[in-house]
């Protein structure tokens, strides 16, 4: 994704709401549904809410195999929202490396979390 | 993907609308008997119309209500608070096992089709209902997709199928020891075969296992709207996605046993357990989170939202939004049957539009039409077509009532 430089870093939770068992929490991002979660590296995610397949909302997501899995399908899809795998597809199928969620990029800081809000849309 | 232009007119079904007068074409499930049992009239909401229930004579005759505007989709006055409005259309209403269905459409109402669960005696039918939250193309779509079971209904432990009574996928797989929870966790990436039939679809999943043995799961697509699916050896779901208005439907299930007579107090019981009345609302609901339990998802089940799958279909199909956004779609493989059923879709809407009615599925003669077959076999990777067939002949020749086909 390209970075716009004339966007900003904007708060959209602190760390402690993610101190669970299960990291994950929904955010709206500029009225757009996304969903923040915590990998098994430790690492941030704030990716599209809705599974590209057919919609299905991932805040229900299994948090497994250090990503975060739709329950609909199976579909995995990795921190950079990434579709890293399609379980239901026929074997050898390489559907999955064209599928993407929307991705924002985070960072963390001081116990904030924060979001880079590009002023055109490029994080849908 | 498709176009927002496209996804309206496959949606929406209120007067007027191209898939409406698809759906208008066939008779659709209004009320269940049980709701009729206080007497008449009855509140019904359906295909964007606010209707009533009312008998004319001998005839059951489904009117328009007077409404409020703003009332919730699903308004169910008590009878003595309906309004007829005589200026507003009435249609044809019928009962048949345990449903009045009503025919909201030009012309003569058809003939209904001799399915099972119209043929089987009301002793070994029961039907029920409940309200889902979105718009009714994808509360259908989920129905004839059948990989979705091994992921979605996914159980990471087999229960006991001593408790199964009335309950989808708890039986074992035909003539072998291997609970159906157990077979759609290890067979993930079922083959998908599609065939069009004079009612719709026949939609054949294929689960090839070890030993060259493959699991054969025959489900249909009942056009419009319905499905057609195993329950258990013993039972089928015949089952309508009814839209009360654009973003809102029910499901209507007629639950057909072959052998024995339906224990219907013991299915109504397990049904009303789970749904509030009178307007048949799911008590586990987007707005308590369909009780998702992590700890449950991490452990018991996939989705964390307990054992009835109706809770999971629901969560699928009402979190995607109330119109499903189809321009963001990416459909793959195991969505065959979709696609197969939107180019049917829109095909029945370009025969209305150039005033060929009859070209519609089942608008003809239908008299050839039975069953449909709707079960699940193991057989041998080589001849699993012929086994899946006997296995259905065996089921029907046994059956006290006549399930000839």
């Amino acid at each position: 994704m390209e970075t716009n430089t004339s966007g900003q870093w904007v708060i959209v939770a602190q760390s402690h709401q993610l101190d669970r068992s299960r990291p994950l929490i929904p955010v709206t991002l500029d009225e757009k549904p996304f969903v923040l979660f915590r990998d098994e590296e430790g690492k941030l995610g704030l990716i599209g809410r809705h599974c590209p397949h057919r919609g299905a909302d991932l805040c229900y997501g299994r948090l497994e195999d250090n990503g975060l899995r739709c329950p609909f399908h199976g579909w995995h899809f990795d921190r950079y929202g990434q579709c890293v795998e399609q379980p239901a597809e026929p074997e050898g199928s390489r559907m999955y490396t064209q599928i993407k969620v929307p991705m924002v990029p985070v960072k963390e800081e001081n116990g904030a979390i924060s979001a880079w809000m590009a002023l055109e849309g490029d994080a849908r | 993907m498709i176009s927002q232009e496209l996804n309206d007119m496959i949606t929406r079904i209120g007067p007027g609308t191209q898939a409406g007068a698809v759906l208008r074409h066939y008779w659709q499930p209004a009320a269940l008997n049980d709701e009729m049992e206080d007497g008449l009239p009855v509140a019904v909401n359906l295909m964007g119309e606010r209707l009533a229930l009312i008998r004319e004579g001998e005839l059951l005759v489904l009117a328009t209500r007077h409404c409020p505007d703003d009332a919730p989709s699903a308004q169910y006055p008590p009878s003595h608070e309906i309004e007829i409005d005589t200026s507003g259309p009435s249609y044809p209403a019928h009962e048949i096992k345990g449903i009045a269905f009503a025919y909201m459409g030009p012309g003569a109402p058809p003939p209904f089709p001799q399915f099972d669960c119209f043929r089987a005696p009301d002793s070994h039918v029961f039907a029920f209902k409940g309200l889902w939250h979105c718009n009714w193309l994808q509360a259908l779509e989920i129905g004839i997709d059948p990989a979705h079971a091994s992921f979605l209904h996914r159980f990471l432990q087999d229960e006991d199928q001593e408790d199964s009574y009335g309950k989808q996928f708890r039986d074992k797989a035909a003539h072998t020891n291997m609970p159906i929870t157990q077979l759609l966790r290890d067979y993930p990436r079922p083959d998908i075969e599609v065939e069009e039939t004079g009612y719709g679809l026949k939609i054949t999943a294929l689960r090839h296992m070890e030993n060259d043995l493959t699991h054969v799961r025959v489900t249909n697509q009942i056009f419009p709207e319905a499905i057609c699916i195993p329950m258990s050896r013993e039972m089928t779901i015949t089952q309508w996605h009814v839209p009360v208005d654009d973003e809102t439907c029910y499901w209507y299930t007629i639950f057909t046993s072959f052998q024995k007579p339906v224990n219907k107090d013991l299915m109504r019981e397990q049904r009303l357990k789970e749904h509030r009345l009178p307007d048949y609302a799911p008590l586990k609901n987007r707005e308590n989170n369909y009780h998702y339990d992590p700890a449950e998802q991490a452990k018991l089940t996939y989705t964390g939202m307990g054992m009835d799958i109706n809770v999971h279909d629901q969560w699928a199909v009402e979190g995607m939004g109330a119109i499903q956004d189809r321009t963001q779609e990416h459909l793959g493989r195991s969505d065959v049957a979709i696609i197969h059923y939107r180019r049917m879709l829109r095909r029945a809407i370009a025969d209305l539009s150039d005033g060929r009615s009859d070209a519609l599925p089942m608008q003809g003669d239908i008299a050839g039409l039975r069953g449909p077959l709707s079960n699940d076999a193991i057989a041998d990777s080589k001849d699993w077509k012929a086994a899946s067939h006997a296995v259905d002949l065996e089921r029907r020749a046994a059956c006290p009532w006549d399930a000839s086909v």
